[in-house]
């Protein structure tokens, strides 16, 4: 008990460490019919208290797994997490016993995960849901309290606490979702892992969700990062951006440097691709050919079978450019030394 | 320009337990040759059972379907099946909708084996064609949907809609499990194939960009009934119906400099099940009154521009009254999205 609390306390020490969150050069891949996957491949990135970071990227870009490896909640096998630090406040959680993780899981990190229909448990009331989440964390709560406590969360985000003993599937897509954000709150964490938690939604519920997740966010200094394919949600949501393909970051910015000034050419083939709601083009800008399979890699810069400005060197194997930091908070991840100069 | 499709008051419900489940309701409008008409709308609105009404995957309770004059609503047997010739579909998920068990070649050469007009040398011959139409390697003809990725996957899907060269297709949710770069690709090969041979569309989607980005004139539906009918980008510039409105501005933009004011709607879509007579929007909508709660008519208010609401004037009004007390200059703005992007 006393070796946990001191956990807790050292996870709650600010001015210790220098980031909030600081993942280091994570490598994780994963071994399937003897084929090595190359999931994520060398990720860092800094966060601070109540910043929101955005993850963008295609399928199999190695969004969730990055997310995964921060809760260390990858399956192993088949996945194995190769080499890399994750510091939270300054404690490198790959150091820390499972037992000490289980605390820092619900209470200092949590999860929202994609698909509102699956997260759930289908034969418990979601009130039990949400209390079960506090009572594992607050041994000390009485069950009335605890029951106090899910009501209280379930107000919060928009569900009448009446509704405490109903089951999933008397709810809708939306308030399903509402749910699993309550669960994932209750605890107060200080991090939030998002992974595409509006997809599934339709648009007017999706602003409701988006609206209610920055509320509650603001009222607590929460941090989080956001998963998702939605430029757009970014926009409304996101203070950094990382723009992450084929298991590497290749642009990492504020959202005003990534929106503004886009650089690596992948960056702005997605802006390419996206018909907007004002312009007048006929026809959209497509990146050329499929993602990599993330089992045989390009060698040299992963990107450039797809590019327009790949060139030889752009294909050698010891070649592969690295995070090259352009200016301000922006990062780019390119040998072409237009992409990485600064306009006058 | 012509007319090909003309639907009148279609209905169709489902008998469900409780009742009858009103999922398209006494919808009507035209579609001209070589058009694209674009159905958005939230999961559960009517969309896609509209879609497969018209084409003859489901029988419309009531209501009558022309195509190019003639009344298709009740055909059967050989009329049937020529007009299947003539009405395909694109389905959404690529995944689910090739039989797992064909290869792409099979897939795409059912249509032509079943219309029993091909021999095998011009079967051979139409494979190549279409394969190559729809831009898949002629080596994947023997390959399976499993080895296949979504891009693919969804232009297999396309080539076998194409094959029979049918006049209308309708194209339901095509790119939406589709990722961004890939989703980009499709359209712009639905497009290409559009312009070559004159086809025309029903693309039914929720998500609003591409619906704009690829239709002539847009339908807006709320719970089986269509609010409101418009050009393309007139919807866009000037939404009338307040659920338009509420939907056009829950759009997450990616122009982060100018952030929309969201008109954030209290609850979610009631029950389409025998539902109460009026305005099915009535119960969210920020304007509703007590005469709501009789039944809406399509109304033209500008040129082309339908809209099922009985107070579009008054609130139009009061949008402009709104807009001119907090910014005289800035009438612009009372576009949806304001069109100042092509600085």
């Amino acid at each position: 008990m006393k070796k946990k609390d001191h956990l807790t306390e050292e996870l709650c020490w600010q001015e210790e460490s220098e980031h909030f969150l600081s993942v280091k050069d994570l490598v994780v891949e994963y071994t399937a019919a003897g084929e090595v996957i190359h999931a994520v491949n060398g990720v860092s990135f800094d966060l601070e208290r109540g910043e929101t970071l955005g993850l963008v990227g295609e399928t199999g870009a190695g969004k969730t797994t990055i997310a995964k490896s921060i809760l260390r909640i990858l399956p192993d096998p088949p996945a194995k997490v190769r080499s890399g630090e994750i510091l939270l406040n300054g404690v490198d959680l790959y150091k820390i016993s499972e037992r000490d993780m289980r605390k820092v899981r619900g209470e200092k990190i949590s999860m929202i995960f994609q698909d509102p229909m699956t997260a759930l448990n289908p034969v418990m009331t979601v009130g039990d849901q949400i209390a079960e989440a506090i009572q594992l964390h607050h041994s000390d709560y009485s069950a009335k309290e605890v029951t106090l406590r899910a009501c209280e969360m379930l107000e919060k985000v928009g569900i009448p606490a009446s509704r405490y003993s109903d089951y999933p599937h008397q709810f809708s897509g939306g308030m399903k979702q509402r749910v699993v954000i309550a669960m994932s709150l209750a605890c107060n964490p200080l991090l939030i892992l998002a992974d595409e938690p509006t997809t599934a939604l339709d648009v007017t519920i999706q602003a409701q969700v988006l609206d209610m997740m920055k509320a509650l966010r603001e009222e607590q200094n929460t941090s989080m990062i956001l998963i998702t394919h939605d430029l757009g949600v970014v926009a409304e949501t996101c203070d950094r951006v990382a723009v992450v393909y084929a298991g590497q970051i290749i642009e990492l910015g504020s959202k005003e440097e990534i929106f503004d000034d886009p650089r690596h050419p992948y960056t702005l083939g997605l802006f390419g691709s996206l018909p907007t709601l004002t312009g007048d083009e006929t026809r959209l800008h497509p990146i050329d050919g499929m993602p990599p399979n993330p089992a045989d890699l390009p060698e040299g810069c992963a990107f450039h079978p797809r590019c327009g400005k790949a060139c030889e060197s752009c294909r050698m194997r010891d070649q592969a450019p690295e995070l090259v930091h352009i200016g301000g908070t922006h990062y780019v991840r390119c040998l072409d030394e237009g992409v990485k100069e600064r306009e006058a | 320009m012509s007319t090909l499709i003309e639907v009148k008051n279609l209905k169709k419900y489902f008998q469900t337990s409780k009742g009858d489940l009103h999922a398209v309701d006494d919808v009507s409008f035209t579609i001209e040759k070589g058009h694209t008409l674009g159905v958005v709308g939230e999961s559960g609105c009517g969309k896609s059972t509209l879609g497969r009404t018209m084409i003859h995957l489901l029988e419309p309770t009531d209501g009558q379907i022309l195509f190019e004059g003639e009344d298709v609503t009740r055909i059967k047997g050989k009329a049937l099946r020529q007009f299947r010739e003539n009405a395909q579909i694109i389905f959404q998920d690529p995944y689910s909708s090739l039989n797992p068990r064909f290869t792409v070649k099979q897939t795409i050469l059912e249509p032509l084996v079943l219309s029993k007009r091909f021999s095998k040398a011009e079967l051979e011959k139409e494979a190549d064609r279409l394969m190559d139409l729809v831009g898949i390697d002629r080596r994947l003809a023997l390959s399976y949907p499993h080895e296949l990725d979504g891009g693919r996957r969804q232009r297999v899907g396309i080539g076998r809609a194409l094959a029979l060269n049918p006049k209308f297709v309708v194209c339901d949710e095509p790119v939406s499990s589709l990722d961004v770069s890939i989703q980009a690709q499709i359209l712009n090969l639905i497009q290409d194939l559009q312009d070559e041979y004159g086809l025309t569309f029903m693309f039914i989607t929720h998500d609003l960009s591409v619906v704009r980005h690829v239709s002539d004139h847009i339908c807006v539906m709320y719970m089986g009934n269509l609010v409101e009918k418009s050009p393309a980008k007139e919807l866009f510039k000037t939404p009338m119906h307040p659920y338009t409105k509420a939907l056009l501005s829950a759009i997450p933009s990616i122009d982060i400099h100018s952030p929309m004011k969201r008109i954030i709607l209290e609850g979610e879509v009631t029950s389409p099940v025998e539902p109460a007579p009026g305005c099915r929007f009535a119960p969210r909508c920020p304007y509703a009154t007590e005469a709501c709660h009789v039944d809406q008519e399509l109304r033209e208010l500008q040129p082309d521009h339908f809209v099922s609401c009985h107070r579009a004037e008054e609130i139009m009004k009061l949008a402009a009254k709104k807009q001119e007390e907090k910014e005289p200059a800035a009438e612009k703005q009372a576009d949806i999205r304001g069109e100042g992007k092509d600085e």
